[in-house]
């Protein structure tokens, strides 16, 4: 029997080899329904009602999200990049219906023959299912949110 | 003929009436020539009023490559001023926003009112007893003004006024945006999407009024959209009621006013967004403030899609800075506007509807950004060094108003843009 440590391990390094090779509609598959899945622009809180962000959507606007980085036509992502990622500093709170965790990220990404480095905090409320996980809430947030970004198009 | 860094630049051979050559994007001596020129005399976009809501906010801006602070005094004044200590030349506004009774230089401790004036030197009877405080007030540009709470400056004390370099028919684009809200104000202080690319900052320029490329650029967001409608998307076609226009002085518009008004679903659309309770709050406070006619004149057209030379760029729910660094990097600045005096809800869907689009995680600015890379390294190819910009040319005609305009995929925006860019830089370099 694996501990609720090395459930939520495997479950975020799934999620994090799922980005890495572009698997857009597996890595969909990982939320719940209904979700929230946010990339802070600027600062790490806010209203978002109010204020913009990389990313705020639900669970449709995941869906066409992934849609259109699936349908071959979108060109910052043509050439794809190459990618992977380092997942750690996993930190956890059991709540028994909904499991809080935090985790850091570096991206190492290629694209174009230039490298790039995208790192920062995550923050998942997870739901237990069938012995894994659901995507209830997922907030990322880059630590250069608020520089200059050049080309965010595939999955952080 | 002109000259930059002691050489000769002949603007006129450089742009014909239907293409552009390479050089005018990649040149050194040309970027440097376009500081001089146009940043450094004519009027540049520098921020909005309600980014500085408050007195003692302040934000950091450039005209040109050079740093300025966009601050609000405490009587409620806002005022443009270098960011640059008058003693020994540090910048003395280090964070990009905040609120302050002050600008205090952390070299020798000169210390500035938020209105430029020096306040306070440290020792002071180290300067003598002539010395005149006055005369070491922050610097600030010859001229600023602004038009519908859109702030621009000009290093030169003498030119056009504002209201002539924003001629009319580009004035009544800003109205089109500004009067979406009932009380006539935008608000620009939901953040910003920051971008940066290798290339040009007139590669954004022309291409935030191009109506060419949608389709094409594009083609994920629309295939999406429709999908998602059910409905072919033909705003952006070869044969739609969209207008490229060329508004004078360099500014231009995609122009949907006709193709909005003639819509077969305008009425129903109309309808459509008094179906909620929010929505219909919207429609009689708007009908309230402009009366009926200009109500749903406004809400049928929904804003604008214009640039105003040399770097700003206003669209229905955005305000677009274009900084130029050389001419090899340029950084963009998008922020979304909201409404003044309307319903939240209103807002948030500005909100959602600018992340659809206008994030570098987003659906479609990226894409335009992937294309400026692309223009920037084919720009490495001398043997045909031309742009060219003849789409439409045949087809333009002048409207009521003075200005020019063709069907919505044409060329007529950059190439009104293209035009004033040359009759700027023919102009002679000490002014």
């Amino acid at each position: 029997m694996s501990s609720l440590r090395e459930k939520v391990e495997n479950f975020l390094y799934k999620e994090a080899r799922l980005m890495d090779e572009n698997r857009y509609m597996e890595w969909f598959e990982l939320f719940a329904d209904p979700c929230l899945y946010w990339l802070p622009a600027n600062e790490e809180d806010y209203d978002p009602n109010k204020h913009a962000s990389l990313f705020y959507g639900d669970r449709n606007i995941v869906n066409n999200h992934v849609i259109r980085l699936t349908e071959g036509k979108a060109f910052a992502q043509e050439p794809r990049s190459r990618m992977r990622r380092v997942v750690s500093n996993i930190e956890i709170e059991d709540g028994g219906e909904e499991i809080s965790v935090h985790a850091n990220f570096i991206i190492n990404e290629i694209r174009k023959h230039e490298q790039r480095y995208h790192t920062g905090r995550t923050h998942y409320k997870l739901a237990p299912e069938g012995g894994s996980f659901k995507i209830k809430y997922k907030k990322s947030v880059l630590v250069s949110l608020d520089e200059m970004q050049e080309n965010l198009t595939f999955l952080v | 003929m002109a000259t930059s860094n002691g050489r000769a630049i002949d603007y006129d051979a450089l742009v014909k009436p239907d293409a552009v050559h390479g050089d005018c994007y990649i040149d050194p001596d040309i970027f440097a020539d376009e500081l001089k020129k146009i940043y450094g005399r004519g009027w540049v976009y520098i921020g909005h009023q309600s980014e500085i809501p408050n007195a003692g906010d302040y934000v950091r801006k450039w005209i040109g490559l050079q740093p300025v602070i966009f601050s609000r005094d405490k009587a409620g004044k806002y005022h443009v001023l270098f960011n640059r200590c008058t003693h020994r030349g540090a910048s003395i506004c280090q964070h990009d926003k905040g609120n302050t009774g002050g600008f205090r230089c952390e070299y020798h401790g000169w210390f500035f009112r938020l209105d430029g004036a020096l306040q306070a030197i440290p020792y002071v009877e180290g300067y003598g007893d002539n010395f005149d405080k006055a005369q070491h007030n922050l610097r600030r540009p010859a001229r600023v003004d602004e038009y519908r709470g859109f702030v621009f400056a000009s290093l030169s004390p003498t030119g056009i006024p504002l209201t002539q370099h924003i001629s009319g028919p580009a004035q009544r684009q800003i109205d089109y945006a500004c009067d979406l809200s009932p009380e006539g104000e935008l608000v620009v202080q939901s953040g910003a999407t920051k971008l940066a690319y290798n290339g040009n900052w007139k590669l954004q320029m022309e291409n935030s009024i191009d109506g060419y490329h949608p389709n094409f650029t594009h083609q994920s967001f629309i295939s999406t959209l429709e999908r998602l409608t059910g409905s072919k998307v033909e705003i952006f076609s070869g044969h739609a009621k969209t207008q490229s226009r060329d508004l004078g002085m360099g500014c231009s518009n995609i122009d949907s006013r006709r193709a909005n008004i003639e819509h077969p679903q305008a009425q129903a659309r109309l309808k459509m967004m008094q179906g909620t309770s929010w929505g219909k709050k919207y429609y009689d406070d708007l009908v309230a403030a402009h009366g009926k006619e200009r109500a749903e004149e406004v809400l049928i057209v929904n804003g604008t899609h214009m640039n105003v030379f040399p770097n700003l760029v206003v669209l229905a729910g955005q305000v677009r800075t274009i900084q130029p660094i050389s001419t090899e990097r340029t950084e963009v600045y998008l922020r979304p506007s909201l409404l003044k005096g309307v319903p939240d809800e209103v807002n948030t869907q500005r909100i959602r509807q600018y992340e659809s689009f206008y994030t570098t995680v987003g659906g479609g600015i990226h894409d335009d950004v992937e294309m400026f890379n692309r223009v920037h390294e084919g720009l490495r190819c001398s043997q045909d060094p031309w742009l060219i910009f003849q789409r439409g040319l045949h087809r333009e005609q002048t409207d009521n108003d003075g200005t020019i305009f063709s069907q919505g995929t044409d060329e007529t925006a950059q190439r009104g843009m293209w035009r004033h860019w040359k009759s700027v830089m023919q102009q002679d370099a000490n002014g």
